[in-house]
């Protein structure tokens, strides 16, 4: 009989020969008694559901486990949602127009991408989209600007009065409250105007104030005065002299008594504010009062 | 692939194999209170250790885990099995069968008790779990040989005791 022939039994694992041998043998009797009884025993109860429920009560942090096998996880997260928001603000702004402006007392010269030049007077802005510059060169002024422009395809300046065409030049566009001015000093410069298209020769100026187109005046210079630190005027209202000096000096202008309508000819210095005082009372036969950022005009003969 | 930390896995884990935990702890000390413990805290590591246990290895794990937790702490108790009733006719049986059945049954019952732990825990796996031997191995961590050693032994001392021999 082989090694633990009782388990071999049991499992029916013996051959025909030991199994006849076993049943012939003394003690057969009692181990089928023992087989059979014992293949009746239950084991004490064990409900599953009630231990699995009681299992699951007892870890309310299931989540929070699992989240924690993975820290990387939540970090590629962030970090993806960081690359999509770049990528979006970088195309958002790439598509933008550009935009260049001034505040009071300051100048800004701008290139372009046809190296084509902007120099902007005081409180001026210009827009232009950069990415389509190469298909339209439009750009849109606010402001006052000399424009020195590259040859090339049409050019175009638009202010909220009117709208200048050239092909490769160099002038300077003012718009500001109720005035409109265009001066050419290089090449032909096409205005349009209350949908009325005047042809600007060099030398000559195109004014619109309040409306109404001026007899057109030719400067002297070949650059537009205020580019030589001086405001030049030539038979213009006074109240726009003053709002050029408060343009050019950060300073606050009031009037008493003072007639703004007025007609100036003459210029005043952008650089010694005395200087220019005097050149703007003097003519005008008025007084002025300088004290700190404030200034008053009033007229002579007042009270 | 299939995650011991997915709840359906874990889950499928416990409803097949904490009853088969449950009796071997308690074939092995006989207290069902501390059983059923076991039970709990082996599946509590499991889950703690979720993500570095195979589902293939969850199963010895969890055997490996109850082995561990009491086996110096419990004090072994008497073992109480309940027999199934399997005979309808039993009023048929003549006074002196059933009285030879119960003095059988309860003679077994001590002869049971009386065993070593490893061969009484392993006898009523096979007999009761209808646990194969190579299943017992697996969870005693033993080999196939050592449970038809436990096995032989068991069957010839429960025999000799409850002949008397």
């Amino acid at each position: 009989m082989q090694e633990n022939y009782l388990a071999k039994w049991l499992n029916n694992d013996l051959s025909e020969e030991e199994l006849a041998a076993f049943k012939k043998s003394a003690e057969y009797a009692s181990y089928e008694k023992l087989m059979q009884v014992s293949g009746t025993l239950e084991a004490p109860d064990f409900d599953i559901d009630k231990a699995w429920n009681e299992f699951k009560n007892n870890q309310p942090q299931k989540d929070v486990k699992v989240i924690k096998m993975n820290p990387m996880r939540r970090l590629w997260r962030i970090a993806a949602a960081i690359v999509v928001i770049f990528a979006a603000s970088y195309f958002y702004i790439s598509t933008l127009d550009e935009s260049v402006s001034t505040q009071y007392a300051e100048r800004n010269e701008v290139r372009l991408p046809d190296n084509s030049e902007i120099i902007l007077n005081a409180d001026s802005r210009i827009t232009y989209s950069e990415k389509n510059w190469a298909k339209e060169r439009n750009i849109s002024l606010q402001g006052e600007a000399f424009f020195k422009v590259a040859k090339g395809q049409k050019f175009t300046v638009a202010t909220n009065d009117g709208l200048v065409t050239v092909l490769g030049t160099q002038f300077n566009v003012e718009n500001r409250t109720g005035f409109f001015e265009v001066t050419c000093y290089e090449g032909l410069v096409s205005v349009i105007f209350n949908g009325k298209e005047t042809k600007l020769p060099a030398g000559n100026s195109f004014i619109a104030i309040n409306g109404n187109v001026l007899n057109t005046e030719s400067p002297a210079e070949t650059t537009p005065s205020w580019m030589s630190n001086e405001s030049t005027f030539n038979s213009i209202p006074l109240n726009y002299v003053l709002d050029e000096f408060e343009r050019q000096y950060n300073i606050e202008v009031k009037t008493e008594n003072v007639n703004l309508e007025q007609l100036f000819t003459g210029s005043f210095s952008n650089t010694n504010i005395n200087l220019a005082l005097q050149s703007i009372s003097t003519p005008s036969q008025i007084k002025y009062e300088l004290e700190g950022n404030n200034v008053l005009f009033y007229a002579e003969n007042a009270p | 692939m299939d995650n011991v930390c997915e709840e359906e896995v874990f889950s499928n884990l416990f409803k097949t194999n904490s009853k088969t935990v449950f009796n071997y702890i308690y074939y092995k000390f006989g207290n069902e209170e501390k059983a059923y413990d076991v039970v709990q805290e082996a599946f509590v590591k499991l889950w703690e250790n979720c993500a570095k246990v195979s589902p293939e290895k969850a199963k010895s794990y969890v055997y490996t885990i109850a082995n561990n937790l009491y086996l110096n702490v419990i004090k072994a108790e008497k073992v109480r099995l309940k027999y199934a009733d399997r005979t309808n006719n039993s009023s048929y049986e003549s006074p002196e069968f059933l009285l030879e059945e119960k003095e059988f049954k309860e003679k077994l019952d001590n002869a049971l008790n009386s065993l070593p732990e490893n061969q009484r825990t392993t006898f009523l796996l096979n007999r009761i779990d209808g646990k194969k031997y190579a299943e017992i191995a697996e969870m005693e961590g033993v080999s196939v040989k050592a449970i038809e050693k436990r096995m032989h032994l068991a069957l010839k001392a429960l025999r000799d005791q409850i002949e008397g021999i």
